[in-house]
């Protein structure tokens, strides 16, 4: 029998599965307009999706050494800042996983139209 | 309280020097320069809200939100693996086959010998252990180390992905997976068996006792001798195999009948011969002699109808254990068709 910890340790996993993909996407996406990681954490959290700092700058250092994005230092408001963005491939690869993500949305949408949510009592 | 810029510089250092420590050498001044950065913007940030200068614990409490240094290091590093997730039933496999055939060995033909005949069997005991932790931490660490390489090389993903269904083993006409562990822990008695009957009876004619009677053991004992421990490393083997390939497990069953068979004809031969031993004892009285060699010939007797029990028995349970293989198996066939 699993205890409330047990569900809810469960549920941050099965959350932090569900994230982990999202969070690529999102990143990416957002990176179509340049950003440096303070301006850009800060763009995605506007919009509904918080991503720790910890997670957000190992993200973004994978994307850039697998030629997702492409990162420059420059001096902006009186400090150097590194900004980034979608690079070509990572244009490209964007377009694959959105068409992809809108797939798998359409399926889960049809699924969830079909079978009714029941809360267990 | 207020900090002053120097303090709170300070304190920032600190935590970059602290992160630095567990980074990528090659990486390290872009990381920490990018951390800098942002943790510079998030103090700017809470100072414009705040309407001064970050206090000690207002500073501390956004390192402490960020994170320990070793944490915030971590997350740079890539993720590393010694063995592919894919191949880890197979790591488990290789590593308790392995431990197996080095530990049994090692127990059996040189420390069981050994445990009977030194004065110290505490002493070969503990080198046991020793020796064992040794083995054990020696093959894992081999084994570690092969798949480790495997997998630094690839050779096992390619092999993952070219795999042919026609080439999978058969199912093992089973049902009783426990009867796999009564394979093993037949071998090892087995074996057990067989080491007690060389040490006890190998080129020996008799026991003498310091200051009692001398038995001596009549020419049946050499008759028997080859026979009984053949059959019993036969019967050790026959378990073995039957472990490390359950799918035999029928004719394992026929070979271990055969084998009671052969036994139940040897304890037989002895139980008819009626003359084991003869005693000699220039101290014992006639009355106690006769006395002495009534209770050994009684002994020996029992012993022999109980071995002839046992082995009946086993018998009985590998024919058991082949009529509920061909029950199963006709089973599967009905579920097949």
């Amino acid at each position: 029998m699993h205890t409330n910890e047990g569900g809810s340790e469960l549920f941050d996993n099965l959350r932090l599965e569900l994230r982990r993909g999202c969070l690529a996407v999102a990143v990416l996406a957002q990176l179509r307009t340049e950003y440096y990681g303070y301006a850009l954490r800060k763009a995605l959290a506007n919009q509904g999706l918080a991503i720790e700092e910890n997670t957000l700058y190992p993200l973004l250092r994978r994307l850039e050494t697998q030629g997702l994005l492409v990162s420059q230092w420059r001096e902006a408001e009186k400090r150097n800042k590194r900004f980034y963005r979608l690079s070509p491939l990572g244009e490209e690869v964007l377009a694959n996983l959105l068409t992809e993500w809108q797939q798998m949305n359409s399926a889960l949408e049809r699924i969830l139209d079909r079978v009714p949510v029941t809360q267990n009592e | 309280m207020p900090t002053t810029k120097t303090d709170a510089l300070d304190l920032l250092n600190r935590y970059l020097h602290a992160v630095k420590f567990w980074l990528p050498k090659a990486q390290q001044q872009d990381i920490l320069a990018e951390l800098a950065e942002d943790l510079h913007s998030q103090v700017e940030e809470r100072e414009a809200v705040l309407g001064h200068r970050l206090g000690e614990d207002e500073l501390c409490a956004i390192l402490t939100k960020r994170g320990s240094p070793l944490r915030v290091a971590a997350g740079y590093i890539p993720e590393q693996r010694l063995i592919n997730p894919a191949m880890l039933p197979a790591y488990r496999l290789v590593l308790k086959i392995t431990l197996l055939w080095v530990l049994l060995p090692l127990l059996v033909m040189v420390f069981i010998g050994q445990l009977f005949t030194s004065a110290h069997a505490e002493r070969v005991l503990l080198l046991f252990w020793a020796e064992a932790g040794r083995t054990v931490f020696t093959v894992v660490g081999v084994v570690t180390m092969i798949f480790a390489l495997l997998d630094h090389y690839h050779g096992t993903v390619k092999g993952l992905d070219t795999w042919d269904p026609r080439k999978l083993p058969r199912v093992p006409f089973q049902p009783d997976t426990s009867a796999r562990w009564d394979q093993l822990a037949g071998f090892i008695f087995g074996m057990l068996a067989a080491v007690v009957w060389v040490y006890f009876l190998s080129r020996r004619t008799g026991f003498s006792f310091p200051g009692g009677p001398v038995i001596s053991l009549t020419p049946i004992w050499a008759y028997v001798y080859w026979p009984i421990l053949a059959l019993t490393v036969a019967g050790a083997a026959a378990d073995l195999v039957g472990f490390l390939h359950p799918g035999w497990s029928s004719i394992r069953s026929r070979v271990r009948i055969a084998i009671d068979a052969c036994m139940l004809v040897l304890v037989a031969t002895l139980f008819t011969s009626g003359n084991w031993v003869r005693i000699a004892a220039s101290t014992l009285q006639s009355a106690n002699l006769s006395q002495l060699m009534t209770w050994i010939n009684a002994s020996i007797q029992i012993t022999l109808a109980l071995a002839a029990v046992i082995i009946i028995g086993d018998a009985a349970l590998e024919i058991r254990r082949i009529l509920r293989l061909r029950a199963h198996s006709h089973t599967l066939t009905q579920l097949m068709t």
